[in-house]
């Protein structure tokens, strides 16, 4: 479904990514792990056209997001883009919208779908993330879980194939990260394809079938989380492991 | 009582006269000062440096030094002068949309500067233009955070309309003093700080009520 090749990407001097290459396919749900500054949010982030790379190739279902460092027309990234929906760790709800005009509003200016059909989705997606009471509060009020909640739901509006999360419950005190697993871990179960930049070591053991562990902008190892949690080859994996698990 | 009220015709057609050119300064400069704010931030140099140097003038200059420059001085400019001969209370108003545009730019720049590169961000994968980004996202949350400044602002204007003296025009104070001349007695003084206090009255409630409906649950 996606197809990383040779992605390479520089902040000035400093390569942030070194000649990533992975796949992707189909219901795969891929935690991407590892200490911060080794590139795991940079490439989530340069999927989704959030950073442009400085090489490599990323085809989504065939099409090029980019090839060989060269990008295509910006009409055709959009619609490779608009295949994804993205999470941030930071939420970025839009502050002057209720919950419900933070559904609707986009998915009306992007597709212009009827009014009455947008408002539908979007009760049911509050009640998938079981927020519909809060339809018409704004972002303020809610507790940080429901606002990741809502930036959950508000991703699915636009019916995305692909979602990825961008440290979802970093910015979440730990006892409400559950709240916000327990959404991924449905969608997980609805075979939605999702790549997950995460600290949760419980979640990328559990819900992933497939553990990136990336250090110094390259994949150092990958494989089931079986493989990456019961018998992690480079030292790099075993050391960042020991100190995420014991910590 | 009857002395207040005789002084009252010519006081209100100096506020009429001054909310006047309050209306239309407003009008012009806010949207004017947000083209100067796009300008501000534009990816071309010229530009942005064209746009820098508008603002430091118009700010680091007395608003009185430029009304009178627009109505006494342009007409003197060589060839094109003789274009520029403006009637006093349009030179006054083009002065003042001038120099509050130079402010409205400053602030909203401020404003813009506030709104968190997050929002920008969930746009652009949520699938909005950048049109779309600027007007339904950006726009409201920096109107939101520029507004106690607007405000001030707008306060300032107010009492700044007093500057049309500057140029000739009859407004509040010029009027008050006519009648302080005239009549050796300074209660049309004491009314014209009324009147002011009154208008600001009303607009400080108008500011408030705005604020208010841009809460936003906080």
């Amino acid at each position: 479904m996606i197809e990383v090749k040779s992605l390479k990407k520089s902040f000035g001097h400093l390569p942030v990514l070194k000649d990533v290459s992975f796949a992707v396919s189909r219901g795969d749900v891929i935690a991407i792990i590892g200490t911060s500054g080794s590139g795991k949010s940079t490439l989530l982030r340069c999927l989704i056209d959030l950073e442009k790379v400085d090489g490599g190739t990323v085809l989504v279902e065939g099409d090029p997001l980019v090839r060989d460092g060269a990008y295509p027309h910006h009409t055709q990234v959009r619609q490779i883009t608009a295949k994804m929906g993205m999470v941030f760790q930071s939420f970025n709800l839009f502050p002057h919208m209720t919950v419900r005009q933070n559904l609707i509003t986009p998915l009306r200016l992007v597709t212009k779908k009827p009014e009455e059909e947008a408002a539908g989705l979007c009760e049911q997606l509050l009640r998938k993330v079981e927020l519909l009471d809060k339809i018409d509060e704004y972002p303020a009020t809610l507790s940080g879980g429901q606002k990741q909640r809502v930036a959950i739901a508000r991703a699915l509006m636009l019916n995305p194939q692909i979602m990825l999360f961008d440290e979802p419950t970093s910015a979440l005190d730990p006892q409400i990260t559950a709240e916000v697993l327990k959404v991924m871990r449905d969608l997980a179960e609805e075979k939605m394809t999702m790549l997950v930049v995460t600290h949760e070591m419980g979640f990328a053991r559990d819900v992933a079938n497939r553990v990136l562990f990336m250090a110094d902008g390259e994949i150092v190892e990958s494989g089931s989380p079986g493989e990456i949690f019961g018998s992690p080859q480079d030292p790099r994996t075993v050391a960042f492991l020991r100190r995420e698990l014991e910590g | 009582m009857g002395y207040i009220l005789r002084l009252l015709p010519s006081l209100l057609s100096g506020a009429a006269t001054a909310l006047v050119l309050f209306f239309v300064v407003l009008l012009c400069s806010i949207p004017l000062g947000f083209l100067f704010t796009l300008c501000l931030r534009s990816r071309v140099g010229a530009v942005r440096a064209a746009a820098n140097v508008y603002v430091y003038i118009f700010r680091s200059t007395p608003l009185m030094l430029q009304l009178i420059i627009i109505y006494f001085g342009l007409p003197y400019l060589p060839v094109v002068g003789e274009f520029l001969k403006l009637e006093r209370f349009s030179a006054a108003i083009l002065g003042f949309i001038l120099n509050y545009a130079a402010y409205f730019a400053e602030i909203f720049r401020g404003g813009l500067l506030g709104v968190d590169r997050g929002q920008y961000e969930a746009a652009q994968v949520l699938g909005l233009t950048k049109t779309q980004t600027t007007v339904r996202i950006i726009i409201p949350q920096m109107v939101r955070i520029a507004l106690p400044s607007v405000g001030n602002e707008i306060i300032t204007l107010l009492k700044d309309t007093s500057l049309l003296y500057a140029v000739s025009v009859p407004e509040i104070i010029k009027n008050a003093q006519i009648a302080v001349n005239r009549d050796a007695n300074f209660t049309a003084l004491g009314l014209a700080l009324v009147i002011y206090m009154a208008l600001n009255f009303v607009l400080t409630v108008v500011i408030k009520k705005l604020e208010g409906l841009m809460k936003w649950g906080e």
